[in-house]
């Protein structure tokens, strides 16, 4: 048991929280400077502050040298991740080419696609789309019905695809689409992985308001869109193997950065509880209230010490496989708790973003319904307690 | 980064899962369920726990101990859950803590090595019966050298050589065969254990000198620690032998197992279970390293375990079916010193009211910036604590 980082690795984070000191805005580390913007305008300026970040080295924190990463080990990637959200600095505006398509790419990409996609991605100069889930696909992955024809050389795509992040911002879309008939009703067989060009006729996107009113995600429409056929990651009708090996590169992920986001949205949640009144006391003297702020605490840091665990498997080299799992319904389910306890503490003031406090609190409850989206994508909790039943426990199918 | 047992930790482990499964199994504690006048110390048992080095793992080796850490004890105390071990053990432990954290060097050079031998064997009364572990719950009064007061649901107060009582004002020995001292059996539920009520009256106590209101906070917080480890251990087992068992149990043409409702609870268990695992490690290791949230490491990991292993064991029972509810399976096993142990050194409610006092009361919720978050992310404290 040692829980300190080599020299090496600290070092790194000074260097990055100097970095991030003189480098990320006051301004944009807090609330109300987002909140002034248009969600267009939010997306370019982080776009921009991310270019630079990148131009400065600090992207591709663990990726190999020759890809324009660092170079770095699982531990400064996790330091990383941890100083950005300690900074309260913008997410990435491309998660998904990030997180999925520059690792998968790395490892099964030809020479060609190495060269042309990993760099701009890195730099965000290409924003890419993720092009799995259908209006009829959605925990059932593999029952999805995008429809790619040979014609030519090219080919031509017919469907939809939905929840997707940034559609309205995105550059090209890694789609997963029948590139043939499945063979005796296999229906993971004959599926391929294209890379489209967003910016097309075939191709119409529109966002999709969620629940919290932001327009993060959306809709993305082909018809006859054009894919040459060499745009094929994986090679053709190996799509479904491709996808499960996109979305494994997400099992390294060890969720220290959700960790300290929803550890300080909790101290919000205090603050505030401390501030309200509850039959003529502060709500945080509440004994329930007190109970239920305590209990997300112990989950929270339970958290903490899981990412810990994650940390010390990656930094000697092993796959935690299913376990990721485990992970994704950890952060996720206790992010809801922590929003929960918010709801209960505000109660009937949750409808209303001034509760006289001095501050909006119009993102904390924005942040509470978006808990709420986090335990269905990237695979539902159902679907993820099914996968750590299966496949970590062994319960028979 | 390394949060993980040393290889010493898991040979260790090793060991005492080794000695169960040949030498104390289910079926010697069901013998000790069939046999509830006996003593509850089964003489073998306690004969390898001392020549194991098993109650000597916390005394300093300057009193022939082997001076090792509270995580190396938790993890003892994590397998003899497992194998819902009886026996004084923690009482015994409790003890000689009680004396390395307050005892003067006589005191120490008079029983610590024979804590570490296993010739003597040790019991504590901290705390009145349902109090929150604080030092200000003690439960026996203190006047002039001598103490009174009833002590209830004290562990193993027949067979205890040495007692270690709390009173308002610090720490005491007690001879619980010397005069004063009127010792009542108790049948308790989980024959794993003996218990007694020891009423105090004008018995002689001698001062453990150290025993600051932080010194027995800081024992009782070693409690919490290790009976979380112990709960962590029940609840591991309980969720890996009911895995098992769903696995081969047919009905409706299909193992149990095989079914949603069952499976992702005991999803959602094994999620837990390994919640409560880290929780127990970190705290044992955040008082090992006297880290700055320790005591709070020691609430969460004591009111995480008491919740899983309370639902663990309970899930036990459910999902074996009829049989989970025989007196000849082991889960009541489980069950009953789970029950026992939820409730000892503060139950769950009670720790996570404690959180809320060490976290919300005292200001430091981390709203504010980033100077405070800062110092509540466990890679930051672990660096400066190091």
């Amino acid at each position: 048991m040692d829980l300190r980082h080599t020299e090496q690795d600290e070092h790194f984070r000074k260097e990055f929280r100097s970095w991030l000191d003189s480098n990320l805005p006051q301004e944009m580390r807090t609330r109300e400077f987002w909140a002034d913007h248009s969600d267009d305008e939010a997306f370019e300026i982080r776009r921009t502050w991310e270019q630079g970040k990148a131009t400065a080295g600090f992207a591709g924190i663990s990726w190999p040298t020759e890809y324009g990463g660092r170079g770095g080990t699982p531990t400064m990637k996790a330091i990383y991740d941890e100083e950005m959200s300690l900074a309260r600095a913008p997410h990435t505006v491309n998660p998904l080419g990030l997180a999925f398509l520059a690792p998968t790419v790395m490892a099964i990409g030809t020479e060609q696609q190495k060269k042309t996609i990993i760099s701009p991605l890195l730099h965000c100069d290409v924003i890419w789309c993720q092009g799995f889930s259908e209006p009829g696909a959605g925990s059932d992955l593999a029952a999805l019905q995008m429809k790619a024809e040979p014609q030519g050389e090219d080919y031509l795509l017919n469907g939809q695809k939905i929840w997707t992040t940034n559609a309205t911002h995105g550059d090209k879309i890694f789609t997963l689409a029948r590139t043939s008939s499945p063979e005796g009703g296999k229906k993971h067989a004959g599926i391929s992985m294209l890379l489209v060009d967003m910016h097309q006729p075939g191709i119409q996107a529109r966002p999709l308001t969620q629940m919290t009113g932001a327009k993060e995600f959306g809709e993305v429409f082909y018809t006859d869109a054009v894919c040459p056929q060499d745009e094929i990651l994986g090679g053709e009708g190996n799509g479904w193997a491709t996808a499960m090996l996109l979305l494994s590169f997400e099992r390294g992920s060890s969720a220290i950065s959700q960790y300290v986001e929803y550890r300080h949205q909790w101290g919000e949640v205090v603050d505030v509880a401390s501030r309200l009144e509850r039959d003529g006391r502060p709500a945080s003297k509440d004994p329930v209230l007190r109970q239920r702020l305590a209990s997300a605490l112990v989950d929270l840091e339970c958290l903490k010490y899981h990412s810990w665990h994650v940390l010390t498997q990656t930094s000697q080299g092993k796959d935690l496989g299913f376990e990721a799992s485990m992970t994704k319904l950890m952060w996720s389910e206790t992010f809801r708790k922590v929003s929960d306890a918010y709801e209960a503490v505000t109660g009937v003031g949750f409808q209303v973003p001034d509760l006289g406090l001095g501050h909006s609190l119009d993102e904390l409850t924005t942040m509470a319904m978006w808990s709420r989206s986090c335990t269905i994508w990237g695979g539902s909790s159902e679907v993820q307690r099914t996968v750590v039943a299966e496949r970590v426990l062994g319960l028979p199918r | 980064m390394q949060f993980q047992l040393t290889d010493e930790q898991r040979a260790l482990q090793d060991a005492v899962r080794s000695y169960l499964r040949g030498r104390f199994g289910p079926q010697q504690v069901r013998e000790l369920y069939d046999s509830p006048d006996s003593d509850g110390v089964p003489a073998a048992l306690w004969q390898s726990l001392g020549e194991q080095g098993w109650l000597a793992v916390l005394v300093p080796e300057e009193h022939d101990g082997i001076g090792l850490g509270l995580l190396d004890a938790a993890v003892l105390a994590r397998e003899f859950g497992a194998g819902t071990v009886p026996g004084p053990w923690l009482g015994t432990v409790l003890a000689g803590e009680a004396l390395r954290l307050a005892g003067s060097s006589d005191q120490q050079a008079a029983h610590l090595p024979r804590i570490a031998a296993g010739e003597i064997k040790g019991a504590v009364a901290l705390l009145k019966a349902g109090s929150s572990a604080s030092p200000s719950a003690a439960p026996a009064t203190a006047q002039a050298g001598t103490l009174s007061g009833r002590l209830d649901l004290v562990e193993y107060p027949s067979v205890a050589d040495l007692l270690v009582v709390a009173a308002q004002d610090g720490l005491y020995l007690v001879d619980p065969r010397g005069p004063g001292v009127t010792i009542t059996d108790l049948p308790a539920l989980d024959r794993t254990t003996r218990l007694g009520t020891v009423v105090l009256d004008g018995a002689a106590g001698e001062k453990l000198e150290g025993s600051t209101p932080e010194v027995v906070q800081d024992l009782l917080d070693r409690a919490a620690v290790l009976v979380a480890s112990d709960l962590v251990g029940i609840a591991r087992k309980a969720v890996t032998d009911t895995v098992e068992y769903d696995k081969t149990r047919v009905q409706f043409g299909k193992p149990v197992g095989s079914f949603q409702a069952l499976k992702h609870h005991l999803a959602d268990l094994h999620i837990s279970v390994t919640f409560a695992e880290h929780a127990a490690t970190y705290a044992a290791h955040a008082a090992d390293i006297d880290a700055e949230d320790r005591q709070l490491a020691a609430s969460i990991a004591k009111s995480k375990a008491a919740d899983v292993a309370a639902e663990a064991t309970g899930a036990m029972i459910q999902y074996h079916g009829g049989i989970g509810y025989t007196w000849e399976h082991d889960t009541h096993f489980y069950f009953k010193r789970s029950k026992r142990l939820e409730a000892a050194f503060g139950d769950g409610a009670q720790h996570r009211e404690r959180i809320a006092r060490l976290l919300i009361d005292a200001g430091q919720q981390g709203a504010a910036p980033d100077e405070t978050t800062a110092s509540t992310t466990g890679l930051e404290m672990s660096v400066g604590v190091a």
